[in-house]
């Protein structure tokens, strides 16, 4: 059987939380040897859940399990003198660490990267950081809603027209730890292979808030390339793109091209509307979207949210579901495609999860082993780098 | 002039990529692969050109192929080149290139790579080892490989709008198309995988990324809550499962919002301190996080009446100064003239021949010893095709001339 693409990297991981698990889940889930190191509280993942019945377990917390599987966890108390040295013996061994704490945490501790890397020229050592390791926010608290805040996200979120007793709205999860955790996973594998050339590692420094202003699509540039600035609160200017209700459920109708727009009321038997002046092409529909709005809301409140999903994607018009968690899961697409895994846990039980991301021919991604217990590999890592280096 | 030397540097070095995507998200991939040094050349259509260029902002306005700002933020460092891929003659161009390039990018509708001979198995007779990537909404394989994707449609599709969106009110959009740049960003560390095992056995593969997956890869809470509980998580605006204030607070000044998160008692202490109501970390109603998670209406209502009178800067400085979690909601005006961000250099201010200098967002990581900065700004359309036929592809300056002429490279 073929092996992961990235079977031979070791891979220390230091801090709490998801940016830095998710960069180096990506790893291990190639086949990277990746060890975790815990603080002796234990991650903070572990009390983030969700819980089996809503209790509050440490063992059994559902972002921890999904983010750690497929790694070796180890206990190290790296305010004592006796952990930073175990954490000296791991890292003689690996290729590369990912850690995200925050900077006084990264001094408080000693292991800014480049302290890590010293009397270890082929380490490859990525710091994520809120705010990175310079300028004057470098010390400043953030936890994921405030960085989604300060990367311009939040701002570009809410309910358009008319609602602006409506804040700028977080979107579900920790969603700037995970781009923080990609790009950090993009930079770090970089970084390893420029070694593969210059034999040396060297630091990534990756910064939160900068990954989600790449992100903004095209509304950052509204202000260099025309001195306006993008809110939610403004009327999109091209319709439909918008949600709607269903009798089982939403539906999102995104049908701004003509011929999209033509399929979608020839598939409503070509309504007298449809040929109002007033809708006459995508920017006319979206001035005038208030009068439109209704009318489609009425004939959809009367579908069936699968059978127009099929029906219309038959006319090539894209419309998707609102997916619910059970209709992720139910999904005869992403089952036949053989996207969940499953992981079992002793404390979690049998659950099924995201698989891979993305499909490799070759090199295929698997879940090998659940999240560790608090500790579980410390002795087993520690004994492994007594060992003479091969 | 010392890019040259910059370049030589980056680790990508020496990597060529045949660069078939456009809109976003295929883009967005490629644009990661320009930051760590390699040789991307994108293949555009005159008479088609890529969606993002028709697309505004346009600068000053005035709209134009290479005057837009979406393109230009999301194909730095690139090179472009024209091909008419329905004459025969372009194809064999972009054969040419494809045996010469380390990684071929594509996102195109399902099947059109194959009727342009331009697929999988194509590719790998023309370059063994190549790596191909397909990014497409959803997937290659499975009963709706052939459906419509469009960005903005697969927010809802991969599960985020179910479980986004303020208490009691309808399902929300993220306000970007989100499953672009994951897929983007998944699909660049996919390839940088690829090369990593092809510089170990010499075997290239081919990668199938879909949007959706992708995307839903970002949502294990409200999977596993669903899979553990029998019920998704509801809608429920900016709060946290079990953490009060968590929220974005209105600030003086219109619309302007400061972002607020007290992760436990000890900083709920120092907010109240912060604020000048002391007495409120004493109160019984708010003493630990369960009470401020049963009380949180009351909570925002501290919270907000204190934020409605200072800007988001002042609250923030308060805040972080007694060790608070706070951060102003930022606009694009204000990311633009962020001092912190400007002192960090991370924008790219580099000259277009076009559109001038603009500030646009640059390199989110930075490598210590093989430093990735924007060394060009993004292509004209068919800027680098007679340049790349010459220096990369060998064609002489005659047969360029010819299928010029005839149509080919346009």
């Amino acid at each position: 059987m073929s092996s992961g693409a990235l079977t031979n990297l070791r891979v220390v991981e230091l801090g709490s939380g998801v940016s830095a698990a998710y960069a180096t889940k990506l790893f291990a889930d190639l086949g990277a040897d990746v060890v975790k190191v815990e603080l002796p509280e234990g991650d903070e993942s572990r009390h983030a859940g969700p819980f089996p019945g809503g209790v509050p377990d440490a063992r059994a917390s559902g972002l921890y399990l999904y983010l750690n599987a497929n790694k070796r966890g180890a206990v190290l108390d790296l305010r004592r003198e006796q952990g930073r040295r175990d954490l000296g013996r791991l890292l003689a061994r690996a290729d590369l660490v990912v850690e995200n704490f925050p900077p006084p945490e990264l001094s408080a501790l000693g292991v800014e990267p480049e302290a890590l890397r010293e009397s270890r020229p082929h380490l490859v050592a990525t710091s994520i950081t809120p705010f990175g390791l310079s300028g004057p926010h470098r010390d400043h608290k953030a936890y994921d809603l405030n960085l989604w805040n300060a990367g311009g996200v939040a701002y570009l979120n809410g309910g358009g027209p008319g609602t602006d007793d409506l804040p700028p709205l977080a979107t579900f999860g920790h969603q700037a730890s995970f781009q923080a955790g990609v790009n950090a996973a993009i930079g770090s594998l970089g970084a390893l292979l420029a070694r593969r050339r210059t034999g040396r590692g060297q630091t990534v420094e990756v910064s939160v808030q900068e990954c989600l202003v790449t992100i903004l699509e095209l509304t950052y540039p509204f202000w260099p390339y025309c001195g306006l600035t993008a809110s939610r609160l403004g009327a999109k200017p091209i319709q439909p793109l918008d949600f709607f209700e269903c009798r089982d459920g939403w539906i999102y109708l995104c049908a701004v091209e003509e011929h999209q727009w033509r399929s979608f009321v020839a598939f409503l038997g070509n309504p007298e509307w449809a040929d109002l002046e007033i809708f006459s092409d995508r920017l006319q529909r979206g001035a005038n979207w208030d009068a439109l709005q209704p009318m489609i809301a009425e004939w959809m409140a009367e579908q069936s949210v699968r059978e127009l999903y099929s029906a219309l994607q038959k006319r090539r018009v894209p419309v998707a579901p609102v997916s619910t968690m059970a209709d992720l899961l139910d999904s005869e697409h992403l089952n036949a495609r053989g996207f969940f895994a499953v992981i079992e846990h002793p404390k979690g039980g049998s659950l099924r999860v995201p698989g891979a991301p993305f499909v490799l021919s070759r090199t295929p991604w698997r879940l090998a082993r659940p999240a560790p217990e608090l500790g579980q590999h410390t002795a087993e890592v520690l004994g492994e780098s007594a060992a003479p280096e091969e | 002039m010392t890019g040259v030397d910059r370049v030589a540097d980056k680790p990508l070095r020496g990597v060529r990529v045949a660069d078939f995507t456009w809109v976003w998200a295929g883009p967005f991939c490629t644009q990661q692969l320009a930051h760590l040094g390699a040789e991307v050349i994108r293949i555009e259509s005159a008479s088609r050109p890529c969606v993002t260029r028709l697309l505004p902002p346009f600068a000053d306005f005035q709209p134009g192929p290479n005057r837009s700002g979406y393109f230009n933020q999301y194909n730095q460092g690139k090179r472009s080149i024209t091909l008419n891929l329905k004459d025969p003659r372009a194809i064999d161009v972009a054969r040419r290139l494809i045996a010469c390039s380390d990684v071929v990018a594509e996102n195109y509708a399902f099947g059109v790579m194959g009727r342009l001979g331009l697929d999988y198995e194509s590719v790998r007779a023309i370059r063994r080892d190549a790596i191909m990537i397909s990014l497409s909404g959803y997937g290659r394989s499975g009963p709706e490989k052939e459906f419509v994707s469009y960005g903005p449609a697969t927010v809802p599709l991969s599960g985020f709008s179910s479980v986004t969106g303020y208490a009691g009110h309808p399902p929300m959009h993220v306000g970007i198309s989100y499953g672009d740049p994951t897929a983007g960003l998944h699909g660049a560390f996919a390839i940088l995988a690829a090369l990593w095992h092809r510089e170990e056995t010499g075997e290239g593969q081919y990668i199938d990324l879909s949007l959706w997956e992708a995307s839903t890869a970002l949502l294990p809470e409200a999977l596993l809550e669903y899979e553990m509980n029998g019920r998704p998580p509801e809608r429920s605006g900016n709060r946290h499962p079990h953490w009060a204030p968590h929220g974005v607070f209105r600030a003086a000044g219109g619309d302007r919002w400061v972002s607020i998160v007290v992760a436990d008692d000890r900083e709920w202490a120092a907010f109240c301190s912060a604020i000048g109501r002391a007495e409120l970390g004493g109160d019984p109603r708010f003493a630990r996080a369960e009470d401020r998670k049963r009380n949180e209406d009351e909570v925002e209502a501290v919270v907000a009446a204190w934020t409605s009178e200072h800007s988001p800067e002042e609250a923030t400085n308060v805040l972080q100064a007694a060790g608070v979690a706070a951060f102003p909601s930022m606009s694009n005006q204000m990311i633009a003239e962020d001092p912190h961000l400007n002192g960090r250099a991370f924008f790219a201010d580099l000259p277009h021949p076009e559109v001038g200098n603009r500030k646009l967002a640059g390199v989110p990581w930075k490598l210590s010893d093989t430093p990735c900065r924007v060394e060009h700004p993004a292509p004209c359309l068919g800027e680098h095709t007679r340049q790349v036929l010459e220096e990369v592809l060998g064609y002489t300056a005659a047969e360029v001339d010819e299928l010029t002429s005839a149509g080919v490279l346009s």
